[in-house]
């Protein structure tokens, strides 16, 4: 090989910028022990190269000079390191748990999973009878007051018919027509007094009379030589059945007449229905 | 030499002043990050400190060695899984289609070093010199890189080096 011709074959260059392979880099070696011209070729490159790095130099930062002396005097002398540059192996990363633990912790990942869908469905049946059970308490609840109604409705009907049946009860139908000067505002209305001729007790019942306007009663009168006195107030509530007023010893008539709620002393209001005893 | 040899402090001393510039252009020149550069330089001292037995006056002159302690410590680092991540560089393989001169020679390192004298080559040398001198490529990823077959990637490097030499004189 002509000495000449591998010199400027660009491998003093490639050699030196470290960018010969082994082969190469071998080979040039050998050259240069070989021969001066190979020796002084790269000796020229490298010159050359050292002199444009150092005139083209850019100073690290001042404080770096301390950082890395100080570093340097701080390692230990005794290393004489290999020289290559050893490549650090990882193992492959297994983590340290036992297969046995891994399976016991699937176990309990399922368990724990199914345990969870257990009581979704649970909360949801429960939820579902509870709200069933408060419908069921609210329609028990409606019936128990619509029974208690109907018995009090019953006892009253009881009475009612005790009363109608009773041979010792005197009768006293009051009319509107009976009121003097046609003067009820209600000449049809008809209520019926049961009068106990023993225990002197008064019933009242009501077969027709209008449904008093709010504030306004009907106050039974019975009247004892020619004066009015009260014989109790009227609930519409009871409707058609035989209510107990006041006991009244001795009467000539029984009349309503509509006053406050509450009641008066004397009547103010219009007469709706009078009856002779 | 003995004296460094020994770990004389006042001969790192000595080597620091000298070239501590020279290497920390080297650096630059690769990684482009002045913070970068100074851990780097500094593990470039420690590794010539430790290495400084394996060093042969036969085989070429400190300089060179130790700037290619310099160039290797520069291309690792920059090679290394943390640095590309933190950069969140792209992949070879996704840049192979779309490189450009531009895209391999960054900006404003241009200036310093054997980088300047790069600027007088052609753009196909001076991108083959980018990737073999200062990303670290081997001439077979270039070949691979750019699409051209291994030969004209060996030939292109040794006429481009064969150019810098003349620029350098």
């Amino acid at each position: 090989m002509n000495i000449q011709e591998y010199i400027s074959s660009g491998i003093v260059e490639s050699y030196v910028l470290g960018l010969a392979d082994e082969a190469e880099r071998v080979q040039f070696e050998q050259m240069c022990t070989r021969h001066a011209e190979v020796r002084a070729a790269r000796d020229a490159f490298e010159l050359s190269l050292e002199q444009q790095a150092l005139a083209g130099a850019v100073a690290p930062p001042v404080q770096m000079r301390d950082t890395i002396l100080q570093q340097l005097a701080a390692q230990p002398a005794s290393e004489t390191s290999s020289s290559t540059r050893v490549v650090q192996m990882r193992p492959i990363r297994r983590s340290a748990v036992p297969m046995a633990m891994r399976y016991i912790a699937a176990a309990a990942i399922i368990l724990l999973v199914g345990s969870a869908g257990l009581n979704i469905y649970y909360f949801n049946k429960y939820r579902d009878y509870s709200q069933r059970y408060d419908q069921l308490l609210a329609s028990q609840t409606e019936l128990a007051k619509n029974n208690s109604a109907m018995q009090t409705r019953m006892s009253n009907y009881e009475q009612t018919i005790q009363g109608l049946t009773n041979p010792y009860m005197a009768r006293v139908t009051m009319e509107g027509k009976g009121v003097p000067n046609n003067a009820s505002p209600d000449p049809a209305g008809l209520a019926t007094v049961l009068w106990d001729t023993r225990t002197k007790d008064v019933y009242l019942m009501v077969n027709n009379l209008p449904m008093p306007e709010t504030g306004k009663q009907y106050q039974l009168w019975a009247i004892v030589d020619n004066q009015p006195v009260d014989a109790g107030m009227l609930d519409m509530s009871h409707g058609h059945m035989m209510v107990k007023m006041k006991n009244i010893p001795r009467a000539q008539l029984f009349a309503i007449t509509l006053e406050q709620q509450g009641g008066s002393p004397i009547p103010k209001g219009p007469m709706y229905v009078i009856g002779k005893v | 030499m003995s004296l460094l040899r020994n770990r004389d402090n006042k001969a790192f001393a000595y080597l620091y002043d000298n070239y501590a510039s020279a290497l920390y252009s080297i650096v630059l020149q690769i990684v482009n990050d002045a913070e970068l550069a100074n851990d780097i330089l500094q593990e470039v001292f420690v590794n010539i400190w430790r290495r400084i037995e394996q060093y042969d006056m036969t085989k070429g002159r400190l300089f060179t060695w130790m700037m290619n302690i310099a160039r290797n410590a520069s291309i690792d680092t920059l090679r290394s899984k943390g640095y590309q991540n933190s950069r969140k560089n792209q992949s070879i393989q996704e840049n192979v289609d779309t490189l450009q001169v531009k895209d391999v020679i960054q900006p404003g390192i241009d200036t310093i070093g054997l980088r300047k004298v790069l600027e007088k080559l052609k753009d196909e040398q001076r991108v083959l010199i980018e990737l073999a001198y200062f990303k670290g490529y081997t001439h077979e990823e270039i070949a691979e890189l750019e699409k051209i077959p291994l030969g004209t990637v060996k030939t292109r490097i040794r006429n481009a080096l064969i150019q810098l030499r003349e620029l350098l004189k």
